[in-house]
């Protein structure tokens, strides 16, 4: 759905069915489209994770000292 | 035909998603099959379809936008489901096809959208053709013409628009 979306065919979901039923192909289908659509939107607002990586509460000024410009998590292929 | 087959309606019976439902049939976005559809996934479905309608009948910007915001990113990501589908509320404030087109595809040289609407359906247009283009100087340039929950509201409308595309894309739903 997210890097090839023509390949997700009648075929394709007919495979899904061998591993899970219909209502969690649903379930699933939905929870990656949200995630599509909301992983770029928040990626623009550039905010930081609210925890370093040793668990403590941070701010984001602190956070972006910690993980950087470009967050980990902001990967370029989560815009294309 | 959908690759997973929507329910019946008569086998939805929460009250919710029924109420649910006939709003979106007096909206005309979406129509039964979408709710369907996502009933086949009963803990999901009121959510859902309570998100997609507040999302782009209510909130604090202009509904005729969104409802071309709304065709724009179907269009964009190939769902011809959601890009067949018109928001009555929006035809009666005076939206037309003609100004759904334009706003779909010139409307940067097009004189009748004000540099806010401009903004908004580039933001549109930019979230998932090239989102590094979404930089502080463009959110900034938003809070010119929308105070931040109204940029908000439009990032999480884009975002939630095109995630639902998506899905109706990979059901092969409007084909």
């Amino acid at each position: 759905m997210a890097t090839y979306p023509e390949k997700v065919d009648a075929a394709f979901i007919d495979s899904l069915r061998k591993y899970y039923t219909e209502e969690e192909i649903v379930e699933l289908g939905l929870f990656i489209g949200f995630n599509l659509g909301y992983h770029t939107f928040f990626g623009s607002l550039k905010f930081y994770p609210m925890f370093s990586p040793d668990g403590r509460l941070v701010g984001q000024a602190e956070s972006e000292k910690i993980y950087g410009a470009a967050p980990a998590s902001l990967k370029p292929e989560a815009a294309e | 035909m959908t690759h997973v087959a929507p329910l019946p309606r008569e086998a939805i019976t929460d009250p919710e998603m029924l109420a649910l439902m006939e709003q979106a049939e007096a909206l005309g976005v979406p129509d039964d099959l979408f709710p369907r559809l996502v009933a086949r996934a009963p803990a999901q479905a009121v959510p859902f379809m309570r998100a997609l309608l507040m999302s782009h009948a209510q909130g604090n910007v202009d509904h005729r936008l969104k409802e071309i915001m709304r065709v724009l990113l179907a269009r964009f990501a190939r769902d011809d489901y959601f890009a067949s589908l018109r928001s009555r509320k929006a035809a009666a404030m005076g939206l037309t096809e003609a100004r759904i087109d334009a706003g779909c595809s010139s409307y940067e040289t097009d004189p009748s959208f004000s540099e806010a609407e401009k903004w908004a359906l580039r933001y549109a247009d930019l979230m998932f053709l090239d989102a590094a283009q979404l930089t502080p100087d463009f959110y900034d340039q938003g809070k010119t013409y929308y105070s931040e929950a109204q940029i908000l509201e439009l990032g999480a409308f884009i975002a939630f628009h095109y995630g639902c595309d998506m899905f109706m894309r990979s059901m092969g739903a409007g084909r």
